[in-house]
């Protein structure tokens, strides 16, 4: 340094106040006082796996994807194949719809679940002496035994069929769920150190000899048995169990169906079975009683198959199916109109005047709806339809449980995978107590994330989730401050790795009107892992602070600080003035103000 | 490294060079384009600064003296009715002893409307204060602007840093752009003697009673009669670093000149192509640069016009009801000369409103004020239409 060194001779003279500002309470002018409090997103409430979305959302945004990956196993093991064949209601409650497009949750799911299945299983460690014994290894067999394991105990699940995965092998299509993925999420929990024994039928009274050798038995048997129609001539050949011929083709022994289809019904089933048959060569007309917007399949499936060129008949519904010469069979249909809502809420599909009018097929698909396998239950743990449980999945029969599409759940991937977190915490609970250990209290919807599915964070008390001063109620978009937001389109799924395109998702169609035939290859490519943290940065974090900091900065008293040592922030009250600025500028909903202790 | 840029884009790289740590700005024109290069630097990461965006000029000033008092090297720039609309901040920072530095491009104040360059926004907030250097190039803008905060943060008070709209602001001349490393060894960290500090809360600009409010006001004084010595040394700092040298006061062939001009800002470069060209026939003429109005450099100026004969002041500004405010002002820093040794003064109002000074301009005025036996009036006004 040269002269003149920038130095003082005296301090300049300012108006300072010798002495701290401490000593002015200014807090004691306030009459309301902010609480700093965490919420709950709409997502994680409306997730029936009970996924901690906003958190795992945050943590990616932060780079932190190690962690966002744990985040997600604790609730879900595998988001692999929830990314791909998840409903995803978490996206028909995010705010973020409200402005602009949702978070695409599934997409940035997927892309885990991928990272996740190219990575070696946790190691699951036995804590516990005791084994349980899984029935069924669907999504909810799959998910109470991983839990289980989790939770330290040895568990065996048992599976009738020749290879694991119960529905997700044997019902939903290669294009949704390729073989690879599933095989590879099998092997997973394999190598995790759960086992399987397939080719093993349970029937009842089996089960109650299992309670020999097992603490406890979760009985997950889905619902396998299609309903029939109950029209004349449906025991015609040229009729067929829609779930039949999915598992058909899934085992690789595809019937010989034809070029006319017709596919009775309007869910999941019916969709998978239209586009399923449009890939073997044929033309598959779907007829539905009521109206596209009473369907209850995915709504994207039905664009999906829409967008392929499938035909849909609504208002329309089968009367006889009448025998033609050869191969060849005339649907008879009555035309519907929709009447007074039913006890699902829907409008009744009640008979026209307009009389009927015939469809020629080769082939006729049901899937109307399948009828639980209750085998395995002793019969006082079963209605005649599906079994009977409580809260935490436990039947009438003591040391049994059950759960998935057996148990009167929501017929969904998800649904069942929560419902088999749910039994693997009543077993935890049963077995512990049994033990004379000490179980968290019974207040199940503590547990639940705001009247949504049970967080296994929550029951264990191990939320790797800092939350402060967490109340259990959803944040809606109301209380978004949305002035510190930015509009920015939702992610659009990529051709390839290196390609990020933001086309709508074209894929089957467009192969198919490129004049190329429909194949099993996977319809959606799914996102870049770039454009899943670029999609995971759109959450908003609704009700949950992420520092941001808005809150410190803006504060006019300096009473917000950063926490020593944890994520979050203090308020001193002692110089709070109870101006709201903080609560009303925090982007989240994450700061209210309250009159308590006042 | 030399690169051809605006004069707007000098004042943003010097800001970066000094490693300013707080930005906060108000866009208008024709400054807008010295914030906006800042934000992208702070956006890309260029340059590790905080940047703020406000609603007001008013609240730029008061960000800046939030982030100044809290230690750190802070800035704005602004024009005209930015600037004016800045007022009471720019005494709060003065009487504060921040080290702020602003760059103010000056444009014309309204009604009527009018973006191009004249004095009178940076002359009316004279007495608020804040230092003032006057720039003639996109050279001197820049090396200006780093010198500025080593002038601040040297006697603690602020620096306005002051340019011409458009034939500074948006006109690109070659600039040598000095390296980081010189220009850390120039200007070392800001050491700030009182502290914001949240951990140790104190009142800074409280309530002062009359029995110590004259002190901190003769303070401010003293610290802008040091900061006319610190100039200097600075200066000359930067010269050995860089072989550049923008003085408070420059003589240009003013030894034996019989009649001097007395410009600032870009009129200057102008005046100097008419001094050689009348020098190149014999002509005794010469010129000194104003760059510093305040503090201003009195004694400089009675030593440099000692003898002289007469002298023709060029304002781009006027103070109504008065006349030129460079002219108001020398004629009161002579006042106290020798009558023997005191030049006759002319002091001309001219360009306002950006109106062109052109060669021709400036070689009437020094014909008249040659043939005049006095001055006709105090502010003379040329080239007003009737």
């Amino acid at each position: 340094m040269s002269e003149p060194a920038v130095t003082h001779d005296s301090p300049p003279r300012i108006s300072v106040s010798s002495t701290s500002t401490l000593a002015n309470r200014t807090g004691s002018w306030k009459y309301i006082r902010p609480r700093y409090q965490d919420g709950v997103a709409p997502c994680n409430a409306r997730c029936p796996t009970g996924v901690d979305v906003e958190g795992y959302m945050n943590l990616l945004r932060e780079g932190r994807i190690a962690d966002a990956l744990d985040l997600v196993l604790r609730e879900n093991p595998m988001p692999a194949i929830t990314g791909r064949v998840c409903h995803h209601p978490c996206e028909l409650a995010c705010n973020r719809a409200q402005y602009d497009d949702p978070v695409a949750v599934h997409l940035v799911e997927r892309e885990m679940g991928d990272r996740v299945l190219s990575m070696p299983p946790p190691v699951l460690r036995r804590t516990h002496t005791e084994k349980v014994a899984v029935v069924g290894s669907g999504p909810a067999g799959l998910a109470c035994a991983y839990h289980l394991a989790r939770l330290g105990y040895g568990v065996t699940v048992f599976e009738e069929a020749a290879k694991a995965g119960g529905m997700l092998r044997q019902g939903i299509p290669d294009y949704r769920l390729p073989r690879d993925i599933l095989d590879r999420q099998i092997r997973w929990f394999s190598d995790a150190g759960i086992e399987f024994r397939c080719n093993t039928r349970i029937a009842g009274e089996y089960a109650d000899k299992l309670l020999r050798d097992y603490a406890a038995v979760f009985v997950a048997t889905g619902a396998h048995r299609s309903r029939p129609l109950g029209v004349t001539g449906e025991d015609s050949p040229r009729v067929m169990a829609g779930l039949d011929f999915l598992k058909a083709v899934n085992r690789g022994e595809a019937p010989e169906i034809g070029r006319r289809v017709v596919v009775v019904g309007g869910g999941n089933t019916a969709i998978d079975c239209a586009r399923t048959a449009l890939r073997l060569g044929a033309t598959p007309v779907v007829l539905y009683r009521r109206t596209r917007q009473e369907m209850p399949a995915i709504a994207a499936e039905v664009d999906e198959a829409m967008r392929e060129g499938i035909a849909f008949e609504f208002l329309a519904a089968p009367r006889a199916v009448h025998h033609l010469q050869g191969r060849q069979a005339g649907v008879e249909c009555e035309r519907m109109v929709l009447g007074e809502p039913d006890a699902s809420g829907r409008r009744r599909p009640v008979p026209s005047n307009a009389g009927t009018f015939s469809i020629l097929a080769e082939t006729v698909l049901t899937a109307i709806g399948e009828e639980p396998g209750l085998e395995a239950l002793p019969l006082h743990a079963a209605a005649p339809d599906q079994a009977l449980i409580d809260e935490l999945g436990a039947t009438p029969a003591a040391g049994i449980w059950a759960g998935g599409d057996a148990a009167g759940i929501e017929r969904t991937v998800s649904d069942a995978l929560g419902s088999g977190k749910v039994a693997a915490i009543g077993i935890d609970r049963a077995i512990r107590t049994r033990n004379g250990e000490e179980v968290p209290p019974n207040d199940i919807a503590e547990l639940r994330w705001s009247g949504g599915n049970i967080s296994m964070s929550r029951w264990r008390g191990d939320d790797p989730v800092q939350r402060h001063g967490a109340t259990n109620e959803v944040v809606g978009f109301d209380r978004l401050n949305t002035a510190h937001f930015v509009h920015v389109t939702r992610q659009r799924e990529a051709r390839d790795a290196d390609h990020v395109t933001v086309e709508p998702v074209g894929t089957a169609f467009e192969r198919a009107t490129d004049g190329t035939a429909f194949d099993f290859g996977e319809v959606n490519p799914g996102l870049t892992a770039m454009q899943a943290l670029e999609e995971a940065r759109r959450c908003l974090n609704c009700g949950v602070c992420n520092q941001c900091e808005l809150c410190l900065i803006l504060c006019p008293d300096v009473a917000i600080t950063r926490q020593e040592g944890g994520t979050g922030f203090d308020i001193d009250l002692n110089y709070c003035k109870g101006c709201g600025v903080c609560a009303m500028e925090c982007p989240r909903g994450a700061i209210v103000m309250t009159r308590e202790g006042l | 490294m030399k690169k051809v840029i605006v004069g707007n884009h000098a004042v943003s790289l010097g800001v970066k060079l000094a490693r300013c740590e707080v930005i906060s700005a108000y866009p208008i024109t024709p400054q807008t384009q010295v914030v906006e290069m800042l934000s992208e630097m702070c956006a890309s990461g260029e340059l590790n600064a905080r940047y703020i965006k406000v609603e007001s000029e008013h609240s730029a000033m008061a960000a800046c003296v939030g982030a100044s008092a809290a230690g750190v090297r802070a800035f704005t720039a602004s024009s005209s009715h930015g600037l004016v609309y800045m007022h009471e901040m720019l005494h709060w920072a003065a009487g504060g002893r921040l080290p702020i530095v602003m760059a103010n491009v000056n444009r014309a104040l309204g009604p009527g409307w009018n973006i191009w360059v004249d004095q009178s926004d940076s002359l009316s907030q004279r007495d608020t204060g804040w230092i003032q250097l006057y720039c003639e190039t996109n050279q001197e803008v820049l090396d200006t602007t780093i010198q500025a905060f080593r002038l601040a943060e040297a006697v603690d008070l602020p620096v306005m840093v002051v340019l011409d709209a458009f034939y500074l602001s948006h006109t690109a001349e070659p600039v040598d752009i000095p390296d980081q490393a010189l220009v850390d060894e120039f200007l070392p960290q800001r050491n700030a003697t009182h502290k914001l500090d949240t951990a140790d809360p104190h009142a800074f600009g409280a309530l002062v009673r009359p029995e110590d409010y004259t002190e901190m006001r003769h303070d401010q004084q003293l610290a802008m009669a040091r900061a006319m010595t610190a100039f200097d040394a600075i200066e000359q700092d930067w010269a050995r670093l860089t072989g550049r040298s923008w003085p408070a006061l420059e003589a240009y062939h003013a030894d034996d000149a019989d009649l001097l001009l007395l410009t600032s800002g870009t009129i200057t470069s102008t005046a100097r192509d008419v001094i050689d060209e009348r020098r190149a026939a014999g002509d005794r003429i010469g010129l000194l640069k104003m760059k510093m109005f305040r503090p201003f450099p009195t004694a400089a100026l009675r030593t440099a016009l000692r003898g002289v004969r007469r002298v023709a002041v060029l304002d781009r500004n006027v103070s109504p009801g008065h006349g030129g405010i460079f002219a108001e002002e020398i004629r009161s820093a002579l006042y106290d000369m020798p009558l023997d040794d005191r030049p006759m003064l002319f002091g001309y109002v001219l360009g306002l409103g950006g109106r062109d000074v052109t060669p021709a301009v400036i070689n009437d005025i020094i014909d008249s004020t040659r043939t005049a036996v006095s001055p006709e009036r105090e502010d003379l006004w040329v080239g007003v239409k009737s």
